[in-house]
């Protein structure tokens, strides 16, 4: 187990550059998730620390070694596939020995740590099947498997869940959370899903084309977004954007005014992004809090809760409620906002103010 | 455990710093496509130069001498008599080939495509003059088409005097050319049967759906479909037809006369027979040329013709 | 796909199909029953689609006239290292240009392909002249060396080419992490799963090799030295006619051993080529 540490790392093709100087710190046996859009460079940077893509500048240490120049065979990492990967002309035992038949482990040493691979994945009854007879979770299982019998210094994941149903999904994400816990191998995970991210990390580290947006706890992202682009990205359904400028009232969106919440980064007649995340809505039947009426779009009842688009102002935005809330499109509600949970951003997007 | 981290970690030595890992791969590569590349070159790109160099030249082999001459081969090309007749002859031989063996195929295919029992059996045979060597194949042909051989004899059984068809200009042109094309119209019948299995059901459904009558559905929706690969097979056969050279030799030596004589008979006649070298290269390089000018019209043609590519 | 077909439409649809078999099946049939029929029986008139009497002796003269065993080894064995050579050579070179990145790929990929474009039949004068030189004429080299390197194995890399491509890149990847370098993920992951494409290039390799007679007239010029295409048209009797019972039996000696071959694994071999020519 290692530190990884990469240094300024950048990518280019040609002309195109793709990884704009990339700095992270991964500890010692932490979970960190890279997440992002699809084309933002996660999964180019996940290939590059496995030593599948080059590095076209910059250093990348796994431990105390400067690995850019190595094979991904003399990295001692293992990775696991979005398509799992497996060989589909081996067994599941063979798959899983694999590795360690090519670094001149024998035979014995080779069944003892497919076995224990096996115990601890539930794969023990499947170890002479062939991929193709196994479920779409068994090959996940058989994909972790192959990536844990080597006990390497880093584990890497390329959207290994994005094969799978939602509900396979769920139970998924549980197991490789809990091998960690057991294993406490460093782990890089790349996904695009939002939801795997918090759940998963450690520490999330949010990318969008080729640059690191934010780095932190998955609550820290969520509660403290360092700019819109991570506050839109971060939570489902997305966090309401309305822009306009700051007056004396507080903030005004066309013929809205909406509360501010106290901020040191900003001036009057400042034009600003106002975010607030749709469950810091209430019905207004909080006596003492600022209410604003909204026109209804949409009541989408979920039955836990109810989400409600509604025009507030010239934007539409997201609520969702606890109550259960009959009316239809057109009617006016009254609502109130959660002041101590708005978002302020840099008109451009690009930074918090509060 | 500790063995194969103790192994991944004395694999991590450095390479010197001059093979990257994007250089030991392109050594990689030239190594897997050196045997081929090395092939290609002396067996292909240094003969072709070679047959123009020799195309150059009046190459006598009896009195050893090795004359550059120019053009005059290619003079003798344009003034040659019997190559109208070859080049005539191959052309009846390599229309008549494809037109018989395309459009038989696809009738064998859309045939073999029904939902029969017993079908596959069928398929078998149809197929099997593929894999029966070739020279066999053409010598009972052969033997069948003598003039009292047995195709004239199941003919006089009902009373018809059959010709002597390997004796005869237009029966021996007939001859060659059919059977050539039941040697090897399984090939393209596989082919074809493949791709109108690959027709989507619920086009034929939605015709159906639509009122549209089966050759109907046949012409608008499985031809445009397969077309793809009934260009590919077209070209494929043509090129093949250009290269028959068993079933001349072993049925008709190219005659009577010159009927039957195509370009590479005559060129091996030329090279190997009566030793002109030089002549023969000159011939070979027509027949390249015509190859070639076939596949690149035919691949031009593809634009215009094939309604849909995957 | 079609409506269910009718009872008489059946009827009618076996009807052609059997009247079309004809030629396909009966030349075979006529071979081998002409094989074992008295020499005054071949052309006898009504002709007997059942042999009504045997003359084994036939065949015993197809070895005596020439050296016959010899001639067939001669086939099998440059068929048997052309196949075997093809495949090495071909699945290599079809693996690089599909997977491997160096430089000038695509042009030299564009120059092999060449070969596609250059029947054999135009390069024979030359090749002649340089296997005459190497002092290689009337042996079997030219007819074991050319098809392996040259432009008959081309349209098999193209074969095998075209099916590395399939193959999903993180298979190879996963093998790299697994600690492989090229040569095994070729051997170990690749070559294993390209099976069915390697099983079409033996089949059409083997079939072109075994059926060559272009180039056996080319180059060989010794009975001893001949193969089967070619020893089959020197039975032939002392004015140049061929001996016809006995061309008959060597036919049907040099056919039928691939036939049974081809009944037996009919699946392989249809699938094989079917799969083959989609892609090419």
């Amino acid at each position: 187990m290692a530190d990884v540490t990469l240094s300024d790392i950048r990518k280019s093709y040609g002309a195109l550059k793709t990884i704009h100087g990339v700095n992270l710190d991964i500890r010692d046996g932490e979970f960190v998730v890279l997440v992002g859009p699809s084309g933002c460079g996660k999964s180019t940077l996940l290939r590059m620390i496995a030593g599948l893509e080059t590095i076209t500048d910059g250093t990348l240490k796994i431990g105390d070694r400067r690995v850019n120049d190595l094979d991904p065979k003399d990295r001692d990492i293992a990775m696991v596939f979005q398509s799992y990967a497996l060989y589909p002309h081996m067994t599941v035992a063979t798959n899983m020995g694999f590795s360690l038949e090519h670094r001149g482990a024998n035979k014995a040493e080779i069944n003892e740590r497919v076995n224990w691979a096996a115990g601890i994945l539930g794969l023990t009854n499947l170890l002479d099947r062939y991929p193709r007879q196994l479920s779409g979770g068994q090959r996940q299982r058989v994909a972790m498997g192959r990536a844990i019998v080597r006990n390497p210094q880093v584990f890497l994941f390329d959207e290994p869940l994005s094969n799978l149903d939602a509900k396979l999904r769920v139970v998924m994400r549980g197991e490789i959370k809990a091998l960690h816990r057991r294993l406490k191998t460093t782990t890089i995970y790349v996904t695009h899903d939002q939801v795997e991210a918090m759940t998963m990390a450690d520490r999330i580290v949010v990318l969008n084309g080729g640059r690191v947006e934010q780095i932190g706890a998955p609550l820290d992202l969520y509660d403290r977004p360092a700019n819109q682009f991570v506050a839109g990205f971060i939570g489902s359904p997305s966090m309401n954007f309305l822009t306009g400028t700051i007056t004396e009232q507080g903030f005004q969106t066309s013929d809205v005014v909406l509360p501010l919440p106290a901020s040191k980064g900003t001036v009057m007649g400042q034009a600003i992004v106002y975010g607030i995340r749709p469950e810091h809505f209430r019905l207004n039947d909080h006596p003492g809090r600022a209410s604003v009426s909204a026109e209804i779009v949409l009541i989408e009842p979920m039955g836990s809760e109810t989400q409600v688009t509604m025009r507030l102002g010239d934007t539409q935005v997201i609520g969702v409620f606890r109550e259960r809330i009959s009316g239809t499109t057109g009617d006016i509600i009254n609502i109130s906002l959660d002041i101590d949970a708005i978002h302020l951003f840099s008109g451009d997007g690009a930074i918090r103010l509060n | 455990m500790a063995v194969a981290q103790e192994n991944a970690r004395a694999e991590g030595r450095s390479f010197s710093p001059f093979w990257t890992i994007a250089r030991r791969d392109s050594l990689a590569g030239f190594l897997f496509i050196a045997p081929q590349l090395v092939g290609i070159i002396a067996f292909v790109l240094i003969p072709l130069g070679l047959v123009f160099w020799y195309s150059l030249h009046e190459w006598n082999v009896l009195a050893n001498t090795f004359t550059y001459t120019g053009g005059q081969n290619y003079r003798m090309l344009i003034e040659d008599e019997s190559l109208l007749e070859v080049l005539g002859a191959t052309a009846i031989f390599s229309a008549g080939l494809v037109i018989l063996n395309m459009s038989l195929a696809l009738l064998l295919a859309v045939l073999l495509n029904q939902k029969l029992a017993g079908i596959a059996i069928f398929r078998t045979l149809f197929f099997s003059p593929v894999v029966v060597s070739l020279v066999a194949w053409t010598i009972v042909w052969g033997f069948l088409l003598q003039k009292n051989g047995g195709i004239n004899g199941m003919l006089l059984m009902l009373g018809i005097e059959g010709p002597n068809w390997l004796r005869e200009e237009t029966t021996a042109m007939i001859s060659v050319i059919v059977v050539q094309v039941f040697k090897n119209v399984g090939l393209n019948m596989i082919l074809f049967l493949a791709a109108l299995q690959g027709v989507p059901k619920e086009l034929y459904e939605a015709a159906r759906i639509d009122g549209a009558p089966a050759f109907k559905q046949f012409r608008r929706i499985t031809l445009p479909l397969i077309s793809p690969t009934i260009l590919l097979t077209s070209i494929i056969t043509i090129v093949g037809s250009l290269q028959v050279f068993a079933q001349i030799a072993v049925l008709t030596q190219g005659g009577p006369g010159l009927s039957t004589t195509v370009l590479v008979y005559y060129l091996y006649q030329q090279a190997f027979q009566f030793h002109f070298f030089g002549y023969g290269s000159t011939l070979s390089i027509l027949l390249f040329a015509i190859v070639a000018i076939l596949t690149f019209a035919q691949w031009q043609m593809r634009k215009r013709i094939v309604f849909y590519e995957s | 796909m079609k409506a269910e077909l009718s009872p008489r439409t059946r009827t009618a649809l076996y009807g052609l199909m059997c009247v079309l078999l004809i030629p396909f099946v009966f030349p075979t049939w006529w071979m081998v029953t002409s094989s074992i029929k008295p020499i005054s029986d071949i052309f006898a008139f009504p002709p007997q689609l059942i042999p009504q009497s045997y003359d084994w002796t036939t065949y015993s003269k197809v070895f005596e006239l020439q050296p016959f065993v010899r001639q067939y080894w001669n086939s099998a064995y440059i068929a048997a290292l052309v196949t075997v050579g093809t495949m090495v050579v071909s699945s290599m070179a079809g693996y690089a240009f599909a997977r491997i990145r160096f430089p000038y790929a695509n042009t030299i990929f564009m120059i092999v392909l060449l070969g596609l474009l250059i029947p054999s039949e135009v390069t024979i004068v030359p090749l002649f002249q340089m296997f005459l030189k190497a002092g290689m004429v009337n042996t079997h080299w030219p007819l074991i060396l050319v098809p392996i390197f040259g432009a008959p194995s081309v349209f098999a890399t193209f074969v095998m080419r075209q099916f590395f491509v399939t193959l999903p890149a993180e298979l190879e990847e996963a093998a790299r992490v697994d600690g492989l370098g090229r040569f095994k993920i070729f051997a170990k992951i690749a070559l294993p799963l390209a099976k069915p494409a390697l099983a079409s290039v033996a089949i059409f390799t083997f079939l072109h090799s075994w059926n060559l007679f272009l180039e056996p007239i080319v180059f060989l010029s010794s009975a001893e030295m001949f193969t089967l295409p070619q020893a089959l048209t020197q039975y032939t009797d002392a004015y140049g006619g061929p001996m016809w019972n006995i061309q008959l039996a060597a036919a049907t000696l040099t056919a039928l051993p691939v036939l049974i071959v081809f009944v037996i694994a009919q699946k392989q071999f249809v699938e094989g080529l079917a799969h083959t020519g989609l892609k090419g």
